[in-house]
């Protein structure tokens, strides 16, 4: 008897954290909510879900045409404090990596990319340790 | 920023949707026939991307602010011309232009003005039978109580790609491009009228040097259908000489590293690399001249 409940026990244990880290990616919704979460003094210009299928996706890009003379913040959302393993970077129209929010040793929660040189950018969202593989982000402006 | 914030949230609000559960397809279907067309050869995703790479009109209307030209509603299209609009194209077109119309009336707190545009637009969207996407009701609650417009302006952002997504469902994506198209050329007409009579102000006539990029893409989206529908050639025909005039306009770029520190937690880049416009007085008036051509082909 003392097998079945150890069994069973470690069964709901294995399985509350499996639902844990790899609950339903609400990407969506983390990406209306991170308005919120955006720099003060930007205005809104689009947000990006972050569903990195749990694991099975390891890329997640957009593009936005960036004008120059224009300050672009970049804010990650998750569900705790720091940005689970997302790392974003920005490259420029010729795929050079303009920014990303991994320096110094550390994962920055956001961005902000002083524009001097207009066209497409490339914002891509990659995974380092991650254990959600979900989040949301936010892109906003000023002059 | 909520003057320019509306300004945004008024074009995009011609993209805004609910769920799209509730649309009368059957009613679509009729009031859309001669848009149906075969489905180009670029995939879905393709088109999604490029229409996302569209920039906000909210940038260039910080410009237009900052030139502190005063409100001038006879660079406008007329409200009241929406009767005329007969075919979907010509709606869907329309829609964009007046979408840019409600915008810069509402940066200059134009309230009537602004409402004359809302009824054009709902009059639009009603006939292209995508009026259960266009929320009038909260647009025009918005347009009297602007707090909080950063979240508002997201609510109305976020459903493009919905309804968006509908339309390339049916078929019709092209009815997309079409009300970007117009909502684009309105605002570099605005621009370049604002240019006109700003002359030395280097940053409105470099940001319209800059139209080049953008313009390339909305080539390139009408190029997708041009092949299966001859209404899309037309349009693209009818922009080919602003293509023409824009391939005077040289954009060099220079590339340098870009150099960091930290702030707030966030990490600021600051961009080394540059790039330089270079368009002429003459390159200007041909696309100022161009872009009102093909303005008055499209708006009449």
């Amino acid at each position: 008897m003392k097998r079945i409940f150890a069994t069973f026990g470690f069964l709901a244990i294995f399985v509350l954290a499996a639902n844990t880290a790899f609950a339903q990616c609400s990407a969506s919704d983390m990406a209306d909510n991170c308005i919120t979460q955006m720099s003060d003094g930007f205005n809104f210009v689009k947000s990006f879900p972050i569903d990195g299928e749990k694991g099975a996706k390891n890329k997640i890009e957009y593009s936005y045409v960036f004008a120059k003379g224009t300050e672009y913040a970049i804010n990650i959302c998750t569900t705790g404090e720091a940005p689970d393993g997302i790392i974003v970077s920005l490259y420029d129209s010729n795929r050079r990596q303009v920014t990303t929010n991994q320096a110094n040793g550390k994962l920055f929660k956001g961005v902000v990319y002083n524009c001097n040189s207009t066209g497409i950018y490339y914002i891509t969202f990659t995974f380092k340790d991650s254990n959600a593989f979900c989040g949301g982000s936010v892109l906003g402006f000023r002059r | 920023m909520k003057k320019l914030s509306l300004f945004s949230l008024m074009l995009l609000a011609l993209w805004s949707c609910g769920s799209g559960k509730n649309a009368d397809a059957e009613s679509y279907e009729a009031a859309l026939a001669d848009t149906k067309l075969a489905q180009p050869q670029i995939s879905k995703e393709v088109i999604h991307d490029i229409l996302q790479q569209i920039p906000s009109p909210l940038e260039i209307s910080v410009l237009l602010k900052e030139s502190g030209t005063r409100y001038n509603p006879a660079i406008l299209n007329n409200p009241k011309a929406v009767s005329q609009y007969n075919t979907s194209y010509q709606k869907a077109v329309n829609l964009g232009v007046y979408g840019t119309d409600l915008g810069y009336t509402n940066i200059y707190e134009q309230n009537q003005d602004a409402i004359f545009y809302l009824n054009s637009i709902k009059q639009l969207a009603d006939e292209l039978s995508i009026g259960q996407f266009f929320d009038f009701g909260t647009i025009k609650r918005l347009a009297t109580n602007s707090s909080n417009l950063d979240s508002l302006l997201y609510l109305t952002t976020k459903n493009f790609n919905n309804i968006n997504g509908y339309l390339q469902d049916q078929n019709r994506a092209n009815l997309s491009i079409l009300i970007l198209t117009g909502g684009w050329l309105e605002a570099l007409h605005i621009t370049a009228e604002v240019a006109k009579a700003n002359p030395d102000n280097a940053v409105l006539i470099e940001r319209i040097g800059e139209q080049k990029m953008i313009l390339d893409n909305i080539m390139l989206l009408l190029s997708f259908y041009s092949e299966s529908n001859p209404n899309m050639a037309h349009y693209m025909e009818t922009f080919q000489p602003l293509a023409n005039a824009y391939e005077k306009v040289q954009i060099i770029h220079t590339y340098a590293e870009p150099t960091f520190v930290e702030v707030n937690g966030m990490l600021v880049v600051k961009d080394n690399s540059t790039s330089e416009v270079k368009i002429t007085a003459e390159n200007l008036k041909e696309i100022t001249e161009t872009t009102q051509a093909i303005r008055t082909k499209i708006i009449n």
